[in-house]
């Protein structure tokens, strides 16, 4: 018997590492394609024999773009993970909880307060802010006492529209609306090299995260049973919600919100491996990266030479992928 | 267990629904607030008629004049003395006319020489979007002007009182701008200033285009909380191009009326020998990062426009929320003649 665990286990190891290796096969390879779709004609020749300025495209242009589309897509989606265990429910991401929305909050105070101030300041309120709006959804989740799958994720939604109606009103009072727009739908058109580097700390951030993994999956099987573990609950709770308001944070501020990102990526990526965090941890940051890019792609050469921004690509094939799952996971059910 | 499967495929659904909604929201305000630009602009208060024009007030013998506009015919009495304007940009030009106005809506930026009107002397009768009917009736006017931004709004003022379309249009611009002062004139019976002014305007373009023969081409853009939009002939920014004859860098920009989002490196290939950069932010009074800050990158100063010093920050007040007043089309076509110069 023990053998045949022994045996299953390895197996799912193998199958973690193809997934991996695969994974980040077509990734860099997808990546290594993207740096050349862009206005400027530029192949892969022209970085060899090609002059000054084809270099400096590359290097200020598509590098950058490139390396904010990863880092985005993979913290984002590691933070929707997160979320998911720290819920104890699927369908509770960062845009689904009030946490992008309160970000937005929060930058739309900076702005107030702060007029001209640094990106980091801006920064810095933005996660303070998603921060407390994370932490308020999750003490009105405590306060539930009929914890549906679905109802869970529905007061997210109007604890985030609330939140939205409230950035919405303070932005219409100071005649933010129209600079509100630009948070609200993600773009990395603007993205430069200088102007993206923030978003490194999502990265790390995200790395931090692979250190509390196990903890997060104890703590995703809820309270009581992780407390008669040895988990220190409140604690894993709070790192948890650091990492996903810091990763939110920056992210809504560099780039934008990303909408579905942190949703289906996660669903995706457990539907495969299963609830382990530290084993879908990193298919789950792979997977968030592609998925951002071929977005990104899309937007870019769909109505070339012009953008479109990469929020709306991933609101409209994101959507399509949900339905999917749903559709698909009842068919299962059955 | 088949009763809780159809439970949860009906709970499934509506999540899917609310999810939906949700993303929806987020993509769809940057259009609502495209296509609603500039509404929100709160802004000052005025009231009566700042300087009566005493020819205006003798001259009320209920004469009558049928004008033509952009959405079809109205009888108006000739030299009106209750105006009340929705445009902004009608409202420069009867300021530059004379005319007294009893009503504008409420507008954040006015350029300066327009302040009076919003400084607590003229009725505000509700947004460029939203005429307050209660405030339009108090003031029983005698014509009503919309245009632009307020045209929707015609068919409920027309109820009120006798109403008129200035709408300019955008893809022939100086023409259709000529034909509504024309409208003006005849109204208030000023065709005579009119023409003179219309004939010195014709002058001036005509100066300015002969600069543009020799002067390269150019490119418009307009920055937005750090993005750039780029727009062509036939955009609201037209005028550089079709009636001031500066040739567009990119041909095909042409087919956007509302901007183009685009990337440096679209500035880069267009390699424009001017730069026209319009800062939205601050025609709004936004606080975002200033227009310089946006495109001070290593790919637009790769441009000629950079590189010879013939990036022109344009009037955001002017370009953006008052074009199509007289004193604003003076003040555009003197800009781009000193940004060619």
């Amino acid at each position: 018997m023990p053998g045949a665990r022994a045996r299953a286990a390895s197996r799912t190891r193998g199958v973690r590492r193809w997934h991996l290796v695969a994974g980040a096969l077509v990734l860099a390879a997808a990546a290594g394609a993207s740096l050349f779709v862009g206005v400027t004609d530029l192949g892969p020749r022209d970085l060899v024999v090609g002059d000054d300025r084809e270099a400096m495209v590359f290097l200020a242009s598509r590098v950058p773009r490139l390396v904010a589309i990863l880092l985005a897509g993979a913290s984002m989606s590691v933070a929707g993970l997160i979320m998911q265990h720290l819920a104890r429910n699927r369908f509770v991401a960062p845009s689904t909880a009030g946490t992008v929305e309160s970000a937005m909050l929060g930058v739309v105070v900076a702005t107030l307060l702060f007029t001209g101030a640094s990106l980091v300041v801006k920064m810095a309120i933005a996660v303070a802010f998603a921060l407390a709006g994370t932490a308020i959804f999750l003490a009105l989740l405590r306060r539930i006492t009929f914890r549906d799958v679905i109802l869970v994720p529905l007061v997210g939604l109007m604890f985030g529209g609330v939140i939205r109606a409230l950035t919405t009103f303070v932005a219409y009072r100071v005649d933010l609306l129209q600079t509100l727009s630009s948070w609200t739908t993600g773009d990395f058109s603007g993205v430069l090299r200088g102007r993206y580097e923030l978003l490194w700390l999502a990265a790390v951030v995200a790395v931090i995260a692979y250190t509390y993994a196990d903890r997060f999956t104890m703590a995703g099987m809820g309270r009581d049973l992780s407390v008669s573990l040895g988990l220190a609950y409140e604690r894993t709770v709070n790192v948890g919600l650091a990492i996903v308001a810091t990763v939110t944070g920056v992210t809504v501020v560099v780039v934008g919100a990303v909408p579905f990102l942190g949703l289906i990526v996660p669903n995706l990526v457990t539907m495969a491996l299963g609830d382990n965090l530290r084993r879908a941890l990193p298919l789950t940051a792979l997977s968030g990266a592609a998925f951002v890019l071929a977005c990104d792609v899309i937007g870019r050469t769909i109505r070339f030479p012009y953008e479109m921004p990469v929020g709306t690509v991933v609101g409209v094939v994101g959507s399509a992928i949900f339905l999917l799952l749903i559709t698909r996971g009842r068919h299962r059910a059955r | 267990m088949e009763r809780t499967s159809r439970t949860g495929a009906l709970v499934t659904a509506l999540t899917c629904c609310a999810l939906l909604v949700a993303a929806c929201g987020a993509d769809e305000t940057p259009q609502e607030t495209a296509v609603g630009e500039d509404v929100d602009n709160p802004g000052e208060a005025a009231d009566e008629a700042a300087d009566p024009d005493p020819e205006d007030a003798v001259d009320a013998d209920d004469a009558e004049v049928t004008v033509e506009h952009v959405q079809g015919e109205t009888t108006v009495e000739t030299e009106p003395e209750v105006v009340v304007t929705f445009d902004v940009g009608t409202l420069d030009t009867l300021d530059a006319m004379g005319v007294p106005v009893a009503g504008v809506p409420e507008v954040a930026n006015v350029p300066a020489h327009l302040e009076e009107y919003a400084g607590g002397e003229t009725s505000i009768v509700g947004s460029l979007f939203e005429p307050d009917p209660e405030e339009v009736n108090a003031l029983d006017p005698d014509l009503i002007i919309v245009g632009g931004r307020s045209s929707e709004a015609f068919g409920e003022l027309s109820e009120l009182a006798p109403t008129v379309d200035l709408t300019v249009d955008n893809t022939d611009f100086l023409n259709s701008f000529g034909e509504q002062l024309g409208v003006l004139g005849e109204i208030f019976d000023r065709e005579e200033w009119v023409e003179e002014r219309l004939a010195v305007l014709d002058e001036r373009v005509g100066e300015v285009s002969a600069l543009a023969d020799d002067a390269g081409d150019g490119l418009i853009v307009m920055t937005s909380g750090g993005e750039v939009t780029a727009y062509g002939p036939g955009s609201r920014f037209g005028l550089i191009h079709k009636d001031l004859g500066v040739a567009p860098a990119v041909e095909d920009v042409e087919e956007a009326t509302h901007g183009d989002a685009v990337s440096f490196e679209f500035i880069l290939e267009a390699e424009p020998d001017h730069l026209f950069v319009l800062d939205r932010d601050a025609a709004i009074g936004e606080t975002g990062e200033a227009a310089e800050a946006v495109l001070d990158n290593e790919l637009v100063a790769q441009t000629p426009a950079w590189e010879n010093g013939d990036v022109h920050y344009l009037d955001e007040v002017v370009w953006y929320l008052v074009p199509t007043g007289l004193r604003s089309v003076e003040t555009m076509v003197d800009e781009i003649d000193a940004a060619l110069r």
